[in-house]
């Protein structure tokens, strides 16, 4: 049986216009991301992966292309029906984790189920405890966000992308605010979810960060440079190793 | 359904979850609230307390006096002063009025046991009481008997009674009035602040006929006669015949302007109600700017709440808030914390007039229009500025509201 296609971009381009200059964002880029595959993304700053992994993400439209999300044409959808597929099918990580202040990690992470319109969830406080549980903050359950530290505010927030059981996951630099010791926690989380099934695709501009994925593409310039399987993969201890031989 | 229970809950939750500026918010809608209906209800109660003591002089009383005309600034006596014979004329002649006083005033110095003052004496006549009604605390009235014989007997109000005897039983003991020793034979219940803030407690009463031969040499004329009407009906009818008779002793002739002028309790509370008026139309603008240095604070708070929360917005558009989630959670919101700012506010402007009262001793009514204006402005600006911010913010792209700092 063929892998289910996740991610479908067919000569997708976004251009910004701001007054007579036109930039030239991400430029005919075809993508193919199957079912499972632990996607990373890397480029130097300008090389278009942030727009891209917005336009995966259903935060921005493509300029011209077409993008199938789960087999749905992202393109014709209107506002609301965006905002729906974000809620059903994506689950967004960002490197500020983008918490609500003064609210414990439960309700944070209890959020997307609130704007849920499916009714495909009944026990919404249980469905989060879980996935508090599953990023290991079973503990850490009614601690405000002011509590936590950078790594475990990092947790919550991919235990809010886990919640709605999305069909993808999307990472915007999840790691770029943490200390080396807790992005290899945070990335040998995301190496959990992927052997659990999960598609995740997280931009990065950290190669030890990457190298925990099964597939690095690199952009430049808006355009796909290399897309290639990784050999050796990082592991946990693996990268805590480099680590130390580094210190 | 659901949808909006669920958004309900959030929004909630977001007032909860901020409290001081929840709170801020709401202060600012109080405050605006509550001088609104401070200031709108002293307003009605000063005019109110003004129109009761006008009225409370009984309305059926007229005042009858020589015609004056501003000249080069002073006030000119145009006819001939009302007299001994207009007097007589209206008793003998008058079916609608029941009671007559002459009134003369005369200024002068006041010597008691334990004071001194220089007053405006009054000089009426034993049936002045009835037709102001002037009740007795003390003593009793000086009766007609007193007028014809021109005694020096005298009644006084409270505010003499304190300056000039303090702590004293005033009756039967001496006013010395331009070295004339009057005795004070009755003591007036206390009357508080008349219609234009006189104290009617800072008075003397002595027979007219007295004050008229000892006190302003030998003088004929009245200031004004003072007349009360048979009942509240017939004061017109007392003004017509009143005039009517006065016209006849002063010779006028037909088509000739009246030389004398009558005012009615009633046409009094006409002007009383203009001056009050105007005082509603000054304590309402005051009240509107009030009202408007408010509502610019709660636009203030609530603007800058909303802009504050933009990345907030941002995040919940993310993970999957539409457009009409956010703006539904704002609305509950503005709409919360207006409605109870403006319940409290009502609180605060009630209790605010309560206070003034138990101060001041200012009797303030609570105007029910002023709890409908101050309230209903509050909750229009705060819902208005709670959602037109959020509106746009919520139309924003995620990921421009994620953006902002």
């Amino acid at each position: 049986m063929p892998l289910k296609k996740v991610i479908e971009t067919k000569k997708v381009c976004r251009v910004f216009k701001n007054g007579e200059i036109e930039v030239h964002a991400v430029t005919d880029v075809d993508l193919l991301i199957e079912e499972g595959e632990f996607v990373a993304i890397m480029g130097a700053s300008g090389s278009g992966k942030s727009t891209f992994l917005n336009i995966l993400g259903c935060l921005d439209k493509p300029t011209s292309g077409d993008y199938y999300l789960d087999g749905v044409h992202v393109n014709n959808l209107n506002k609301n029906e965006l905002a729906d597929i974000r809620n059903q099918k994506i689950g967004f990580i960002f490197q500020s984790y983008n918490l609500l202040s003064r609210t414990t990690a439960i309700e944070n992470v209890e959020l997307p189920l609130v704007y849920d319109r499916t009714g495909r969830f009944s026990d919404s406080k249980e469905l989060a405890k879980k996935a508090l549980e599953q990023v290991g903050l079973g503990d850490r359950l009614y601690h405000k966000t002011n509590q936590l530290s950078g790594g475990e505010l990092q947790r919550v927030a991919i235990a809010r992308a886990l919640v709605n059981d999305p069909a993808l996951i999307l990472s915007d630099e999840a790691t770029g605010n943490l200390d080396s010791k807790a992005s290899i926690d945070v990335a040998d989380l995301f190496v959990e979810l992927n052997d659990k099934g999960k598609t995740i695709v997280m931009i990065t501009h950290e190669p030890e960060i990457a190298q925990f994925a099964k597939r690095m593409i690199y952009l430049r310039d808006g355009r796909v440079l290399t897309d290639e399987i990784i050999k050796n993969r990082s592991t946990k201890e693996s990268a805590l190793r480099d680590l130390e031989l580094t210190a | 359904m659901r949808q909006l229970f669920k958004t309900f809950k959030v929004a909630f939750q977001a007032i909860y979850k901020n409290r001081t500026r929840s709170l801020l918010t709401m202060l600012g809608i109080i405050i605006g609230v509550g001088a609104v209906i401070m200031t709108i209800s002293a307003g009605e109660g000063a005019t109110k307390q003004v129109q009761d003591q006008i009225s409370g002089l009984g309305t059926n009383l007229l005042m009858i006096y020589t015609k004056t005309e501003h000249r080069a600034g002073a006030h000119v006596r145009m006819g001939k002063p009302i007299n001994k014979k207009d007097f007589e004329m209206l008793q003998k002649n008058s079916v609608w009025i029941s009671k007559l006083s002459p009134l003369v005033v005369s200024v002068a110095q006041a010597i008691g046991p334990n004071g001194y003052k220089s007053i405006a004496i009054y000089g009426v006549s034993d049936q002045y009481f009835d037709i102001l009604s002037r009740d007795l605390l003390t003593g009793e009235y000086f009766k007609e008997e007193d007028v014809k014989t021109a005694r020096k007997v005298c009644v006084i109000g409270k505010t003499i009674k304190d300056e000039l005897f303090l702590d004293l039983d005033p009756i039967g003991r001496q006013i010395r009035i331009d070295k004339i020793p009057f005795t004070v034979v009755g003591f007036l219940k206390e009357e508080g602040k008349g219609a234009m803030g006189q104290d009617q407690d800072d008075i003397i009463l002595a027979p007219y006929t007295t004050i008229q031969n000892r006190l302003s040499g030998y003088r004929r004329g009245y200031d004004i006669i003072m007349a009360s009407a048979n009942s509240e009906d017939h004061i017109t009818d007392a003004k017509i015949e009143a005039t009517e008779l006065l016209r006849e002793t002063h010779r006028i002739l037909e088509g000739e302007e009246n030389d004398f002028e009558i005012t009615t309790q009633i046409e009094l509370q006409e002007i009383t109600g203009n001056i009050t008026g105007i005082l509603t139309i000054l304590l309402g603008a005051i009240a509107s700017i009030s009202l408007l240095v408010g509502g610019i604070g709660i636009m203030n708070i609530m603007l800058v709440s909303v802009t504050e929360r933009t990345r907030e917005i941002g995040t919940r558009l993310a993970i999957g808030a539409r457009e009409s989630d956010i703006l539904t959670q704002f609305l509950i919101e503005a709409v919360t914390l207006s409605l109870a700012g403006g319940i409290f506010g009502v609180l605060l402007g009630v209790i605010g007039n309560h206070v003034i009262y138990k101060i001041t001793n200012f009797y303030i009514p609570t105007a029910l229009y002023s709890i409908l204006i101050g309230f209903g402005f509050a909750a229009f600006v705060g819902i208005a500025f709670g959602y037109f911010p959020a509106r746009k913010a919520a139309k924003l792209n995620p990921i421009d509201a994620l953006r902002y700092e």
